[in-house]
């Protein structure tokens, strides 16, 4: 079994931009590289690496990641700049915020790209879950029709102080402590940090006997 | 990325398999128990005489340390969850392993007829150290086992494996006093 420690030379095969500073870059699959949905990749080029979540079903011929674009960052404007056939060094995958089948409802809260392993779950044939989809504004509901489409329940989610009333105004642990019913769910969080622990406590004060994974994003 | 998270501020934290529990649960106390005997075994290894006898120690407890990650990622998951499959738990053939360490060492040491007190190098003396929290992570799984939320083949297993794993580091303790040249210090009642 391939662990993080084993590294694959990728081939860049392409970018498209979602937002005016998200996008995504597709890489040549290697031979033998295999992933769970919502694993996760160490990707690295000039001795500058950082780990992305794969937005890929398992069986995908290219491998895909979802960056945000940080002009001051120092190694996202490498992704930004790469060129079709430029080669970036590829972990194996690892992580184990992975679907897992079960009984409960499944609540998806997702902020930023941290939407990115639930795409890759849904992907995979994940459906009928319930996701809290949080963004600052329209723009930021990256994937929002793949998304909803795939959800049992959509609620997008959004921060921005004006809002035209079509979307749920607020952040989305606001929308989980006042209007999702109370019971027992399967939570996967993935976002920033602070909304990780915000929603933890409220998970912890009102949804008893629920199970959690997370995964932090920034 | 940052290490502290903030999602145990209030006294709760997560199983591997995802439920929420109080950080006193006896699930907590188990592996947080091997979890401190991984820290002491670093602090053995930290302190082992020089020579190539220890450098084989020092693998071995490397071994050893892994094979505690392993049992605490065990314990950190419900029997039913998915997440098992994630894991490799301790099995009996890890226990034979140890049985073997064990054997060699014993066979270079004079027999043991007497009582003898813990200590002598600092490596033997936090083996023993090592060898208490071994036992009482002991306690804590038979704890668990008869609340029955362990499932019983890996409990079993585990169960031996730390029951020989405070025989290891009995016996490591006095193999370092050995190769350090130190006495045994016999109890006198």
């Amino acid at each position: 079994m391939k662990t993080s420690r084993d590294f694959f030379q990728v081939v860049v095969l392409h970018q498209r931009w979602l937002t005016g500073d998200v996008f995504e870059i597709s890489f040549e699959r290697p031979a033998g590289f295999t992933f769970i949905p919502g694993q996760k990749v160490c990707l690295a080029i000039h001795d500058i690496s950082r780990q992305y979540t794969l937005v890929n079903p398992p069986d995908a011929a290219d491998l895909t990641i979802c960056v945000r674009h940080v002009e001051s960052g120092s190694f996202t404007p490498l992704l930004v700049q790469a060129k079709a056939g430029e080669t970036f060094t590829l972990s194996a995958a690892s992580g184990f915020f992975t679907y897992q089948s079960i009984k409960r409802k499944a609540v998806f809260v997702a902020t930023g790209t941290g939407i990115a392993p639930f795409l890759a779950f849904i992907r995979s044939g994940v459906r009928d879950f319930c996701c809290l989809h949080g963004a600052f504004d329209e723009s930021g509901l990256l994937y929002r029709d793949e998304v909803a489409e795939a959800a049992g329940v959509y609620i997008p989610c959004l921060s921005a102080p004006e809002s035209d009333g079509r979307f749920w105004s607020g952040r989305v642990t606001t929308y989980l402590e006042q209007h999702l019913a109370k019971d027992s769910y399967d939570f996967y969080l993935c976002g920033n940090g602070n909304m990780v622990r915000d929603t933890i406590r409220i998970i912890d004060l009102g949804f008893p006997d629920s199970r959690v994974f997370m995964e932090t994003f920034f | 990325m940052k290490i502290y998270t903030g999602t145990g501020d209030r006294g709760k934290t997560s199983l591997f398999s995802g439920e929420r529990i109080k950080k006193n649960d006896d699930r907590i106390e188990a592996y947080g128990a091997v979890d401190e005997l991984n820290a002491l075994i670093g602090v053995v290894v930290a302190l082992l005489p020089s020579g190539p006898e220890m450098e084989t120690v020092g693998m071995q407890l490397t071994r050893i340390q892994s094979d505690l990650f392993r049992a605490g990622g065990w314990l950190a998951t419900t029997t039913e969850s998915p997440s098992m499959a994630y894991l490799q738990s301790i099995d009996q053939a890890d226990s034979r392993w140890l049985e073997e360490q064990v054997d060699y060492m014993q066979s270079k040491l004079p027999e043991l007829t007497v009582f003898i007190l813990p200590g002598g190098h600092p490596s033997a003396a936090w083996a023993h150290v090592a060898r208490t929290v071994c036992r009482r992570a002991e306690r804590r799984i038979v704890s668990l086992l008869e609340q029955s939320t362990l499932a019983d083949d890996g409990a079993n297993s585990l169960l031996t494996y730390v029951n020989r794993l405070s025989d290891y580091l009995f016996v490591l303790a006095r193999y370092c006093n050995h190769l350090a040249g130190i006495d045994e210090q016999v109890w006198q009642s």
